[in-house]
Formats: C-alpha cells, sequence, structure tokens
C-alpha cells in the first residue's frame, strides 16, 4: 500500500506547476554551475601549475649546492579540486599558499584574492542549490501533505480504508522523497555530463564514490525539510498556516541562523592576535639568547670568523636550531589556535542543518577547512623530509661541517652544511596527498550522525502528530 | 467604497494566522538581532577609539616632520546595525608617509584566514527575508482566494466598479504590512537608543526616515508581485506558488548570479600584473634615486649614528652642521623625486581599487532586476556602509596625504628646514659643531677633556629641552564626514527603481485584475 500511496503521490506531484518550476531551476542552475566551474577550474589549474613550475625550477636553480636547497623557501600553492563542483567549501577564502624550507613552515597565507568588495556568496556549487533551492523545493512540496488533503476531504476518505496511518505518512514521505530525487539526479547528471565533457577536468574512479556520497547526503539533508514539511503540515488545519510556518521555520534556519551564529560568536571570542604571536616569538628568541650558555661555549658568538677562538660553531649550530624549534612550536600552537577558533565557529554554526550538510559535503569533496589544515600538515611534513635529506647527503660530503643548522651565514661561508651539487631528480618534492574516503567518512561521521539524528527525530514528530491529526 | 473594502480586508488580514506568525517573527527577530548588532558597533567603535587614541598619542611625540606619519581611520557608520553592507569586509585605515604611497589596509581581510566569510548580517535582512516574504503571503490569496470561495463574483455583482476593489485591496494589503514594518523599526530603535555608544544627530534621523520609507516601497512591491500572481493565477495554491519561486530567484539566484556575471563582463587584471608595474616603479625609483644619492663617507660630520636610530630616531636627533647640510642636500634631491613615484604607485594601486569597485558596480546595477537587491543597496547607501561611502573615504585619504605634504612643505620650508629632519634648530646644529671643533683644536689633553665636557653638558641640556614635541596646532586632523545629501544623490537611482517597479506592477495588477475572469 505504501508503494500505491507513494507512486499516485509522485505522479500528482510530477503533473503539478510547482514540480515543473522547480525541475527547471534546478537544472538550469545545476548547467549553470558546471559551466561556471569548468570554466574556473581551467583558469586555477593552469595558475595552478605554472605556480608550481616555477617553484620547481626555482629549486632547480638551488641545486647546484645542498644547503642552498635547505635555505631555498619553496611557494606551494593548493591545487584546485575537481570535486569543488560539488562543494567548494569556501576555499577562496581560505589560505592558499604555504611557504616551507628545510627548517622552518611559514603560517598559511591568502594569495591573489579575488575582489573584496564584491559580497561574499558562496561559490555556485551543488551544496549551494541543494541546501537552498531544493530544501526550499521540499517544503513548498509537503506542506500541503496532510492539511491540504485534510482540506480537499480526500484524507478521510483515505484513513476510512484499512489502511493504517503509518503507510500513509511513509508513502508521502516516500513520495516527496522521490519527487525530490527527480530534479537531483537530472540536474546532477547534468552538471556531470557538462563537467566530464570538458578536457580539463578529470574525475578519479574514487571520485565517483564521493560523488555518490554527496548525492546520499543531499537526500539526507532534503529529507529533513519533507519531514519538517509533513510534521508542520499534521500539526495545523489549514495549508497556508503550515506554509507560513514552514517559510519561517526555513528563513531562521537556513538563512538567519548561520549569520547570526558567526556574529555571536565573533563578539564573545577573543581571536588570537598576530601581535600576540610577535610578542611570543620575541620573548622565546630572547630566552634562548639570554641561556646561550646552556648550548655550549661562546654558543652566543656570532663572528664572521670561523678561526676566532671564540667560535664553537657546533654549539652556535644547536642554539640556533633551538631558537628555530621554539619559534616553530609557538607559530604552531598559533596556528592550532586560529584552526580552533574555526572549527569552534563552525560548531556552535551547526544549530543549523544547512551547516552540517555543507561540512559533511566539503568533507566528502576534499575541500575546506579539513583539506587546508590537512594540506599544512603535509607541508610541514614535507620540511621535516627535506632536512633529512639535507642531512642525509651532507654525511656524504667530507668537507661539510655537518652541522645542519637554520644560519644562512655559517652554512654559506663555512660550509657548515654541504656544497655540492644534488640532483634535482633526488630532492624530494612535495605532492599533496588528499583524504581516503575512510577518512572523509571519520571526519564528517558526526555532521551525517546528527543529520539522520534530525531525520528521526523529525519522522516520529510527524508521526506522533499523524497519529493524533483530526482527520475530519 | 475603496475605504470600505480597505478596512474589512485590513481587519481580515489582521485575524489571520500568516499575520501573526510573520509580525511575531519580525518583532522576536528584531528583538534577538539589535542588542547583538549594537554590541558589534559598540565593539568596533571601541576599536577604532583607541586605535584613534594611540595614533594621536604617537603623533603628539613626533619631534622631526619626517616623522610624521599620521594613520587615517575610517569610523563605523552608526546605521550599520541597519544595513551592514560592505563594511566589515574593509577595514578602513590608511597610513599617511611623505614619500610612500599610502599603506592602504582598506582591502586586507586581517584576522584568522581559516574563518568563513558569512553574507552580512544586519536589520535589513529581516525586511529582505521575513518581510518580503510575509508580503507574498499575504497577497496571493487575495484575488485568487476570493475567487475560489465565491466572494469575489458576489463582490463585482454589485455596483463597486474592479479599480475600487483593487485600490481597496491594495491600500488594505500596504496598511497590514505596515504594522510589521512599523513595529520592527520601533524595535530597533528603541534598543539602538539604549545602547549607551549610540547619539542619533538630525542626519541620523533623516536617513532612518528614509531608511523607513525605502522599506515601505520595497514592502509593497513585494505585495503588488505577490498580487499580480493572485490576479494571473485561477487558484490561490497556484499564485503562492509562482510567488514563493519568484522569491527565491529575486532573493538568491540573481544576487548570486549578478556577481559572477559582473566578474566576466570586467574581469579584474592579474595580482601579478599590478606587483609587476608596482615593482618596475620601484626599480625606477631606486635608480634615480642612486643617480642623486649623497655619498656620506665624503661628508665632514662629528656625530654618527647610535643606538636611537632605529624606528626613525635617526631624524630626532641632535646633529652638527656637517650632517644637517648633507641631510638638506640629500632630501632637496631625494624628497621630491619620492613624493612623485609615491604619486604614481598610488596610481597604481587606485587602478586595481577602482577595478574592484567598478566590478561591483557592474554587480550593483546588474542586481537592480530583483527588488530585494534594489532594497538592500539603497538601505547600505543610507548607512554609509556601500561602496561610494568607501570611494569617498578613499578620496578623502587623498586628499589628506596633499594636505599633510603641504603642511610639512610649509612648516620645514619646502623639506629643507632642520626641524624636518633633526631634533634641533640650526643655531643648536652650528653651535654643535662648533663644539666640536673646539674639542678638535685643544692642544692638551685636559683641554680637550674639558671641551668634551662642555660639549657634552651642552648636548645633554639640549636633549633634555628638546624633549617638547612638534607643536600640531595648526595640524589638518582627517575628520571623515559622510554627507547626507550627497548619500541621497546616490540612493536616487535605486529609489527610483522601486518607485517606478511600483508604477509598473501597479499597471500590470490593474491589467491583469480588469481581464481577470471572476467566475
Amino acid at each position: 500500500m505504501i508503494r500505491q500511496i507513494a507512486v499516485k503521490e509522485v505522479l500528482e506531484n510530477l503533473l503539478s506547476l510547482r514540480f515543473t518550476l522547480s525541475l527547471l531551476l534546478t537544472v538550469s542552475l545545476f548547467a549553470v554551475c558546471g559551466y561556471v566551474f569548468v570554466n574556473g577550474y581551467r583558469e586555477q589549474l593552469q595558475d595552478y601549475w605554472k605556480r608550481t613550475n616555477e617553484n620547481l625550477s626555482a629549486l632547480g636553480g638551488q641545486s647546484d649546492a645542498l644547503y642552498k636547497v635547505a635555505f631555498h623557501k619553496q611557494g606551494i600553492y593548493r591545487k584546485p579540486q575537481p570535486l569543488a563542483v560539488c562543494a567548494e567549501g569556501d576555499e577562496k577564502s581560505l589560505p592558499n599558499f604555504f611557504a616551507v624550507n628545510a627548517f622552518t613552515a611559514d603560517l598559511p597565507r591568502i594569495k591573489g584574492q579575488a575582489n573584496f568588495a564584491l559580497p561574499h556568496f558562496s561559490s555556485l556549487d551543488w551544496v549551494l542549490i541543494v541546501s537552498l533551492i531544493l530544501s526550499f523545493a521540499a517544503m513548498v512540496f509537503t506542506y500541503d501533505g496532510i492539511c491540504g488533503e485534510r482540506e480537499a476531504g480526500t484524507l478521510r476518505m483515505v484513513l476510512a480504508n484499512t489502511i493504517p496511518r503509518h503507510e500513509v505518512l511513509l508513502g508521502k514521505y516516500l513520495g516527496a522523497m522521490v519527487t525530490l530525487m527527480i530534479p537531483l539526479i537530472a540536474g546532477m547528471l547534468v552538471s556531470l555530463i557538462i563537467v566530464a565533457l570538458s578536457k580539463d577536468v578529470s574525475l578519479a574512479p574514487a571520485a565517483w564514490s564521493r560523488i555518490l556520497a554527496i548525492g546520499f547526503l543531499s537526500l539526507l539533508y532534503l529529507s529533513i525539510f519533507v519531514l519538517s514539511g509533513l510534521f508542520v503540515s499534521s500539526r495545523t488545519g489549514h495549508s497556508p498556516n503550515a506554509m507560513a510556518i514552514l517559510l519561517l521555520v526555513w528563513v531562521v534556519f537556513v538563512i538567519l541562523l548561520p549569520s547570526l551564529c558567526r556574529i555571536v560568536f565573533e563578539i564573545s571570542y577573543k581571536e588570537p592576535s598576530p601581535a600576540e604571536l610577535d610578542r611570543r616569538l620575541e620573548e622565546v628568541t630572547k630566552q634562548l639568547w639570554d641561556n646561550h650558555e646552556k648550548f655550549g661555549k661562546n654558543a652566543g658568538s656570532m663572528s664572521g670568523n670561523l678561526s676566532d677562538p671564540m667560535n664553537n660553531p657546533p654549539a652556535r649550530a644547536r642554539l640556533q636550531n633551538a631558537i628555530v624549534d621554539a619559534r616553530n612550536d609557538i607559530t604552531d600552537d598559533y596556528h592550532s589556535k586560529l584552526l580552533a577558533q574555526a572549527f569552534g565557529h563552525r560548531d556552535f554554526a551547526r544549530l543549523s542543518p544547512v551547516v552540517m550538510y555543507q561540512r559533511a559535503a566539503e568533507t566528502f569533496a576534499g575541500t575546506g577547512i579539513n583539506r587546508c589544515a590537512n594540506l599544512y600538515k603535509q607541508v610541514k611534513g614535507y620540511g621535516l623530509n627535506l632536512k633529512e635529506f639535507v642531512r642525509s647527503e651532507d654525511s656524504k660530503d667530507p668537507q661539510s661541517l655537518h652541522l645542519i643548522g637554520p644560519e644562512h651565514e655559517m652554512a654559506r661561508s663555512w660550509r657548515a652544511i654541504s656544497h655540492n651539487p644534488v640532483s634535482f631528480d633526488a630532492i624530494p618534492k612535495f605532492q599533496e596527498r588528499d583524504f581516503t574516503v575512510a577518512e572523509s567518512l571519520r571526519l564528517a561521521v558526526w555532521d551525517v550522525g546528527l543529520l539522520a539524528l534530525l531525520n528521526v527525530a523529525l519522522f516520529g514528530a510527524a508521526f506522533v502528530s499523524f497519529l493524533r491529526y483530526d482527520v475530519r | 467604497m475603496v475605504w470600505k473594502i480597505a478596512a474589512k480586508e485590513f481587519l481580515l488580514n489582521l485575524m489571520t494566522f500568516k499575520f501573526a506568525v510573520g509580525a511575531v517573527a519580525c518583532a522576536v527577530l528584531t528583538v534577538v538581532f539589535m542588542p547583538i548588532l549594537a554590541a558589534d558597533y559598540r565593539q568596533r567603535l571601541e576599536t577604532y577609539s583607541s586605535e584613534m587614541t594611540r595614533n594621536e598619542t604617537e603623533l603628539r611625540q613626533t619631534k622631526a616632520y619626517r616623522n610624521l606619519r599620521p594613520t587615517v581611520y575610517r569610523p563605523p557608520a552608526m546605521l550599520s546595525a541597519f544595513s551592514g553592507g560592505i563594511e566589515k569586509q574593509l577595514v578602513g585605515a590608511a597610513r599617511i608617509e611623505l614619500d610612500t604611497v599610502p599603506e592602504l589596509s582598506l582591502t586586507e581581510r586581517q584576522g584568522n584566514p581559516y574563518l568563513p566569510v558569512f553574507s552580512v548580517f544586519d536589520e535589513s535582512l529581516i525586511f529582505k527575508i521575513v518581510i518580503s516574504v510575509l508580503a507574498l503571503l499575504v497577497a496571493y490569496d487575495v484575488i485568487s482566494g476570493e475567487k475560489e470561495q465565491g466572494t469575489l463574483k458576489l463582490m463585482l455583482s454589485g455596483a463597486t466598479a474592479r479599480h475600487q476593489v483593487l485600490m481597496g485591496k491594495l491600500l488594505a494589503g500596504i496598511a497590514t504590512l505596515s504594522v510589521p514594518v512599523v513595529i520592527t523599526f520601533v524595535i530597533a530603535l528603541v534598543i539602538l537608543l539604549h545602547s549607551p555608544t549610540v547619539a542619533l544627530g538630525g542626519a541620523e534621523w533623516a536617513r532612518i526616515g528614509l531608511m523607513f520609507l525605502a522599506s515601505l516601497m520595497f514592502t509593497l512591491v513585494m505585495y503588488q508581485l505577490g498580487f499580480l500572481f493572485s490576479c494571473l493565477a485561477k487558484r490561490s495554491a497556484v499564485s503562492m506558488v509562482l510567488g514563493l519561486f519568484a522569491w527565491i530567484i529575486f532573493a538568491v539566484v540573481v544576487p548570486n548570479a549578478c556577481v559572477h556575471l559582473a566578474t566576466q563582463i570586467q574581469p579584474l587584471e592579474s595580482q601579478e600584473q599590478k606587483e609587476g608595474l608596482i615593482a618596475s616603479l620601484q626599480n625606477a625609483l631606486a635608480d634615480e634615486l642612486k643617480a642623486v644619492r649623497v655619498d656620506w663617507a665624503s661628508v665632514e660630520r662629528y656625530e654618527k649614528s647610535g643606538d636611537d636610530d632605529s624606528f626613525g630616531g635617526w631624524h630626532e636627533k641632535l646633529i652638527d652642521q656637517g650632517w644637517l647640510d648633507a641631510e638638506r642636500k640629500s632630501n632637496a634631491s631625494e624628497i621630491p623625486i619620492k613624493v612623485r613615484y609615491a604619486d604614481r604607485l598610488w596610481d597604481v594601486e587606485h587602478r586595481h581599487l577602482e577595478a574592484c569597485f567598478r566590478q561591483r558596480q557592474i554587480a550593483n546595477r546588474l542586481s537592480r532586476i530583483s527588488p530585494i537587491s534594489t532594497y538592500e543597496n539603497v538601505m547600505a547607501v543610507l548607512a554609509g556602509t556601500d561602496l561610494t561611502s568607501f570611494q569617498h573615504f578613499i578620496s578623502g585619504v587623498r586628499a589628506h596625504r596633499n594636505q599633510v605634504l603641504d603642511y610639512v612643505r610649509l612648516k620645514t620650508d619646502n623639506f629643507s628646514s632642520a626641524s624636518f629632519l633633526a631634533g634641533c634648530t640650526e643655531e643648536d646644529a652650528a653651535e654643535f659643531t662648533r663644539l666640536f671643533r673646539r674639542e678638535e683644536q685643544a692642544q692638551n689633553e685636559a683641554d680637550k677633556a674639558k671641551a668634551k665636557q662642555a660639549r657634552e653638558t651642552w648636548a645633554q641640556n639640549k636633549r633634555a629641552q628638546a624633549a617638547a614635541s612638534l607643536s600640531l596646532q595648526d595640524f589638518p586632523w582627517f575628520r571623515y564626514h559622510p554627507s547626507l545629501v550627497a548619500d541621497l544623490q546616490k540612493a536616487m537611482p535605486d529609489l527610483l527603481v522601486l518607485v517606478v517597479t511600483n508604477v509598473v506592477l501597479f499597471g500590470m495588477c490593474f491589467a491583469a485584475f480588469v481581464r481577470y475572469d471572476v467566475r
């Protein structure tokens, strides 16, 4: 019976004006999204390769001496993700540039920002279309699901038969979901066809499972609105009243709440300030300098003459390494505070299902904050690898003092690090490793779990309301 | 008859559930929004005041005109609670230096780069989103609903003319919707006035009055849109769906699409191109400076640089005649070149800014097809948080830079007097030199020590006397005054668009209703 009700609902919906409008709007937006993405992606990718090649050739230019490789600050850019078409994850406003050498990695920066004067809209991606347009359509499909039938008098006829109420409710729920799946899947297909037809975007086999996951997630998200629609519809007697309540709920949860959370968080949370970072860096440097004797006699001597008896190069290198390590630790701490603030803000904004959906989708698409944080971690790891490489190459040079330290002058004029040329191919190059599907799943599990929980709660609420609904 | 219909409709509307939900939502949202927005404004104002004080204190401690580097700040707009515009996207501070381009930290997004940038959050959001939906909900069944109930044909079977019904319903609609508009404004104002940092002057009240008018006009546009759909559809369910889809297109699709279109129509020059231009100008500057550089090694001077040279201390020292003359020569040749290049660099920066602003302007103009965006633009202009107010600020910064330049030029005799580059007068420098010479020419050690002692005592006294900083009595302090008349002029096109949309929609409603089949 559930099937019959669902089929009837679907057929009825298919013939309605709201379905035509939703289908037209959604599919055209998905098409535009695909087109805009393909164009933008091509440019971004060209830009990315240009900069990456520049970086590599600059690194190649340093390979005539090992110490130069160690000190050369490499500029690593964030690679555009092909799945950004699904969820761009606000990447436009996230850090995209990471500078690193064998000793230190700078804080991530934003380079070549887009026009600051334009309003900050999220990029047109699947998540935007689903979270704003299709969620709206979900409400429009269900606001009169129960009370509309009561007004028309058909509900009592249906229930006068032997059909139990839960079957009616399930039938209506499935009917609405199937109706919504049509524009969703059609739109996704159109968008994917546009993306697949372009020569610039190549989707890896693993990407398809991610796309499927995002599709499933979108259904989970839309189901919340369908269930809210049925719930409100079975709490009210008139369909216009149901619409009024649903619109309010939609506006509050989808539009107002994310912005409200942001401003409340801004007022209440004290940002870790760059001045504070500078002060701490200065403090720790001074402290280590003041106690330089701890690293060996005359560790703090800055004489430029190697044969100066006041010089103690090994101690000096130990001191310099200790300073850089301490500074790196403080920078790391500052960076984790920045991340904690951003994650705190996102956790706070989780009050809105849109935020849960966006977060989970961007995790599956491999974009967003998690990706940036992961990238920075990898960049730092790369710095350590490079240092190890320098150490192992340096040990082969009998002329070197084998003092791997961050003082450029020592390395340059005293050969503290080998001056021998290295093969460019042997130098480790940075290669970003994306999250695996399992890692993405682990990161998104809370959001997906919360969305599922919300679904269950709303279904329970709708079910109880409908059981108690006066169909007369 | 019109009044009777209007009164009946108004009372009916007031008793509907949707109206109650909408009006309560507006009131509750304003009660939640306004204190947060007021606290946000207070926080920004405090930051602004502390920055201003710090800057002024720093300036007042300056001892040489060469070190006069004021930073100017744009105060947060008092009415930003009503419309945030782009105020938070732009930081709004500029450092004025004599020989370098004003360092505009206008465009740098400061703070945590991981924090997502959300769309603006302000009071006009309630109008843009909640009241516009409410207007559509009130209007969607005005005609089609009455037709479904059969009351429309009863009404029109009497002597009542169609235009009377139309006018009555329109009047009732605007009367109904002005209730939440008034409630929202009153609550917002009460909360704002209770905030200790907000002191509304005449100009602000005028702006708020205009905002209120614009809000009413916008609500009327949305109501008439719903009315039109109601006249076009036979069933109220259809008119509601049409209205809601029109709303989602106007509220979400159009603003987004316009931004994308604007970036396509007017692409920005690449960052590298700009940086390349700046680098080539800086290279040219370095070349020109090299050609006129004073050879310091050959300058005969007694006092050498020391510990207090950092952070501009160089220019606040007690110096001798040889040094003074050399500095003067160097300044006379270098400063005009630097000023010239600063202007050229500023032009490059400015071109980039202008291109960014142009893109935004195009987006704004395109978005006028959506009444929601038009309304948003009007509110931002009236609140003084829109793009043009920043352009105004930037041109103010440039004018101020010229004023400071002229001021210093006048005070220092075209950058040549001692007070420009040293912490002493010309006589002091001459005296200082004389004391050095005496020490140099001393015949024996005892005389030399005595002369040295005399010089050091003199210098110490001089330094103590010179502790007084520059008198900045007639310094042209930067004051940013948003002008109501100018803002009104800028708001005019968008206000006109709202008026014209209302007139056109009225015409369309009239035509649709006259042809409506009431059976």
